[in-house]
């Protein structure tokens, strides 16, 4: 409890700090109660196959037009954010919990652990991740549950190098030291000093790979590697590819939403950064 | 040198197995049979899955299946193509030019304009200009890549009705000499514009927070107060010092010169591998796009072992040991 | 006959709406061919105020008010392209981070090269190759330094180098910024000893800032204490530090075991630097200061004279000349 008062603390530090930032959670926070209000914010069902087909911005009601099946496109934008955030987050979050644990296990316990673990760091930080997603989601199927999860299992090496220098550097501090002479475990060490104190490069990271996650499951998307039940912007633009000289909207509206989500947590990003590091602004 | 130029080979080599290795996983556990995953369609007839079966070993225990790939891979066999009835080697070899042609023009394109602006930016930080660069760095850094492309031939090609926007080359025309060069340039003017904008960002503001770093260093203060003049000390001391990192990510670009124009051949039918690769996914030609995978890994780590070197060279701490 | 000349010396540093006054309102003078220490602890400002007689700060964030008067002329006003002039061929700076003060990814020669070329433009590669080698032979420094990148170099001889460096123009006025602190104890010795003799073959007027009185004590003759920004005490180091006249200045020496004899008694001054963006009012030393009294809290000192040199900002020095 007391740890997540601390952490609370601080984090509202940065807050103020931070211009940026501030920003950047008020931004977000606006998206999340459009992806909680969807259905009363939409004004028609994304999924309806309406009357107007292609029909350009500001007809009939459809502020931002329709799709050629006659689907609003303000409404699957609306719908749309919810994949993107969703894939988003969820792999950022699987990302970073496994980029802490190998990379603080390794900064802290070092020797052989480490040498193994940084090597796989260092080999997957030499091969092309993207590629590697689309072949995965390729072969096995590019359902919503697949694509967080091989985004999140291949982006995991950034956070853990991170990790791991953290607590290379925490593991000296006297504290630790002190706790480890007063006979506290390993491992308790580990999760009581080590993994709370370095933690807060990683949630800024974390927070531009959501950014990142989110570029690439339109990526996948518009290589038709997306989930085919789920409405997303990536597919929208795919979609809207095949008639961009009848119907323009398709395409534009969706990709300047991606556009302004992937801004907003580059903002918290680089906010939490500069907050961690406000001499970076100085020079 | 040696030492250290082999230690990087090595690297490199393991690189290069730890992909085949885990290509091989990935088609051992893909959901469906192997041997339809490498005859690359789901129906294949019983002869090909005997000749395949034969040929990987498949009947064998999973190392000596594992070490059939591997020789076979190292021959240069990366199986047939069955979308084109073609070796996936030859295909890809066939569209190698086209892509290193956009990437490679992009790359260099890119590195000057990014860090030019950079340059700039770092030397006047806070003036308008630096405020109106890093805005557009951010913004541009925030796009889809493809999504840029596609705005680029909705205002350019749709509207205006400048360029051209599909291909590499008129083929109704059917050009030669400069004709042909003017008309494959003209093509190249809007994939290349994008993949440009797109890399800029980086090139930006790695370049402005290097120069940046370096005017706040000591050195830059032992020079001006021996009377040296701000500009011999910038153009001189503080570029070389700030080149440093954007050598390393134009070297990573580099790397990635085959594959990192993939999305967008595709927007634009840029005759590459991205479009090779586009096509064998939604044909689910999963051998060619397994092809095409190793290929750009092989490169990747090859072209980082490169970069590397040049690395070591223009900068004297790194030690080759 | 007086080689420098500092007035009522203020720097200010402006951060956003706070504004630290980092040097305030310091004034002294030194001889030619002396050799001075400038002390105190980190943030006392006595880096800052050479970076500023140096115009070495950058103006949109400094603000500097007062005088520096080199032989007559005022190092704070003169135009550019006479500070140009003055720089390193009069007024030589040897650096604290002498690891960076060099860049790492040019060969030694060359930057020496460039920087003679500043002020001789016509200069032949050998004959500056000649002069850079006779200073490296002064500073005990192997000629094959001159092929080197600093990273090839130990710290002491980085120290030797920048030395080297410092001298390659006979400047008249030599700073020393903590120039042997990074340094372990024997090269630091060792440098100090060559220090002393070079003087001897030339003659230069030496300002040594450190916050080690030792080296103060082994190398200097006149020594200025600073505090927050202030001067707390000037005068000859044989009358400042065996009879300090200001409570700092006590507390320093005494905190200085091996030049007190007694190693057993080492006093540290109990808190810490004053906030100087919001500093107190009356003396600035008083909330550490165990003689404080009321008049000490409320109202400033001047500096007061012991004697013709010695003075000291404190209320308890009595019976002297009072400045105004």
């Amino acid at each position: 409890m007391e740890k997540i008062k601390k952490v609370g603390v601080r984090l509202a530090g940065m807050v103020r700090s931070s211009m940026q930032l501030r920003m950047g959670l008020i931004f977000f926070a606006l998206v999340l109660l459009v992806v909680i209000f969807a259905p009363s914010l939409a004004p028609f069902d994304p999924y309806d196959l309406g009357d107007d087909l292609l029909v350009p911005p500001g007809t009939n009601g459809h502020w931002l037009g329709t799709t050629n099946m006659g689907q609003d496109v303000l409404s699957m934008i609306i719908y749309g954010s919810r994949a993107s955030l969703a894939i988003g987050i969820v792999s950022a979050l699987i990302s970073g919990v496994i980029g802490t644990l190998l990379g603080a296990f390794a900064g802290f316990y070092g020797g052989k652990v480490d040498k193994v673990v940084s090597e796989i760091i260092n080999i997957f930080l030499m091969i092309p991740t993207f590629f590697l997603i689309l072949i995965i989601v390729a072969l096995f199927g590019s359902s919503m549950i697949n694509v967080m999860l091989v985004i999140g299992l291949t982006s995991w090496p950034s956070n853990a190098r991170m990790m791991r220098v953290q607590a290379m550097s925490i593991k000296e501090r006297t504290f630790v030291k002190s706790a480890i002479s007063m006979g506290e475990t390993k491992r308790q060490v580990l999760f009581k000093y080590i993994i709370p104190n370095g933690l807060f490069p990683i949630i800024a990271n974390t927070t531009m790979g959501v950014a990142k996650a989110i570029l690439t499951e339109a990526s996948l998307s518009f290589l038709g590697l997306g989930d085919p039940n789920v409405i997303s912007w990536g597919q929208m633009i795919y979609e809207g590819k095949q008639y961009l000289a009848t119907g323009w909207w398709m395409s534009t509206f969706a990709g300047l939403f991606i556009m302004l989500i992937v801004m907003i947590f580059y903002m918290i990003g680089d906010g939490l950064n500069f907050a961690l590091n406000p001499k970076m602004k100085k020079i | 040198m040696k030492k250290y130029l082999l230690k990087r080979i090595v690297t490199a080599f393991g690189i290069v197995l730890f992909v085949i290795l885990l290509n091989y996983v990935i088609i051992r556990l893909a959901p469906g049979d192997p041997v339809r995953i490498m005859a690359g369609f789901d129906n294949p007839s019983q002869e090909l899955m005997d000749a395949l079966t034969k040929k990987y070993g498949l009947d064998q225990p999973l190392y000596v299946q594992f070490w059939r790939y591997i020789t076979t891979l190292f021959k240069g066999d990366m199986g047939d193509s069955y979308l084109y009835n073609q070796p996936v080697s030859s295909l890809i070899f066939e569209r190698v030019g086209a892509s290193l042609l956009l990437s490679g023009v992009s790359a260099v394109l890119a590195v000057l304009i990014g860090s030019t602006l950079g340059l700039y930016a770092g030397r006047h930080h806070g003036k308008a200009l630096d405020r109106t660069f890093s805005g557009v760095a951010y913004m541009l850094n925030a796009m889809p890549s493809f999504w840029l492309g596609i705005m680029l031939i909705l205002i350019f090609a749709s509207t205006l009705k400048w360029l051209p926007t599909q291909g590499m080359v008129n083929i109704r025309k059917g050009y030669t000499g400069w004709a042909y060069v003017v008309d494959v340039l003209q093509h190249m003017v809007l994939p290349c514009a994008t993949l440009v904008a797109v890399q800029i960002p980086t090139y930006f503001r790695i370049t402005k927070s290097s120069v940046m770093q370096v005017m706040a260093e000591e050195f830059v203060t032992t020079f001006r107060v021996t009377g040296m003049s701000e500009r011999k000390i910038f153009n001189k001391y503080v570029l070389k010092n700030a080149l440093l990192p954007i050598v390393t990510v134009f070297g990573i670009n580099l790397a990635y010169v085959i594959s990192g124009s993939t999305l967008i051949e595709i927007v634009f039918s840029w005759p590459g591998v991205g479009v090779l690769m586009y096509r064998s996914i939604s044909m689910r030609d999963y051998n060619l796009l397994m092809g095409v995978y190793l290929l750009i890994s092989i490169s990747v780590a090859f072209m980082m072992i490169v970069v590397d070197l040049i690395y070591a060279w223009l900068d004297p701490r790194i030690r080759y040991d | 006959m007086k080689i420098l000349e500092i007035q009522d010396l203020c720097v200010t540093y402006i951060a956003g709406e706070k504004r630290i006054k980092a040097v305030d309102h310091v004034s002294f003078a030194i001889d030619e061919g002396d050799s001075l220490g400038i002390v105190g602890e980190s943030g006392s400002g006595k880096s800052t105020m050479a970076m500023a007689m140096l115009r070495l700060l950058d103006p949109r964030y400094t603000e500097i008010t007062g005088a520096a008067n080199y032989r007559g002329e005022n190092l704070l006003t003169v135009d550019p392209r006479r500070l140009s002039e003055l720089r390193w061929k009069d007024i030589a700076v040897v650096f604290q981070k002498s690891m960076n003060s060099l860049s790492p990814v040019h060969r030694i020669g060359e930057q020496f090269e460039d920087i003679y070329r500043v002020h001789e433009p016509k200069a032949s590669k050998k004959e500056i190759r000649e002069r850079v080698e006779k200073l490296f032979a002064m500073v005990n420094l192997a000629p094959r330094v001159y092929n080197l990148y600093p990273h090839e170099l130990s710290g002491g001889m980085l120290q030797r180098t920048s030395i080297a460096l410092s001298l390659l123009f006979h400047p008249k006025i030599l700073i020393m910024d903590e120039a042997t602190t990074a340094l372990d104890v024997v090269t630091q010795g060792q440098i100090l000893s060559e220090i002393k003799k070079l003087e001897k073959s030339i003659a230069v007027t030496r300002m040594m800032i450190t916050h080690d009185l030792s080296v103060v004590a082994t190398s200097c003759q006149k020594i200025i204490v600073l505090y927050a920004g202030q001067l707390m005490e000037f005068g000859y180091v044989r009358d400042v530090l065996a009879n300090p006249r200001h409570p700092y200045t006590e507390g320093l020496v005494r905190s200085f075991p091996s030049l007190h004899g007694k190693k057993e008694e080492l006093l540290s001054i109990p808190g810490s630097l004053p906030d100087l963006s919001n500093p107190p009012q009356g003396c600035i030393f008083a909330p550490r200061c165990p003689y404080a009294t009321d008049q000490c809290r409320a109202h400033r000192p001047e500096p007061r004279h012991i004697d013709d040199l010695h003075v000291a900002a404190c209320w308890r020095v009595k019976g002297g000349i009072q400045d105004a």
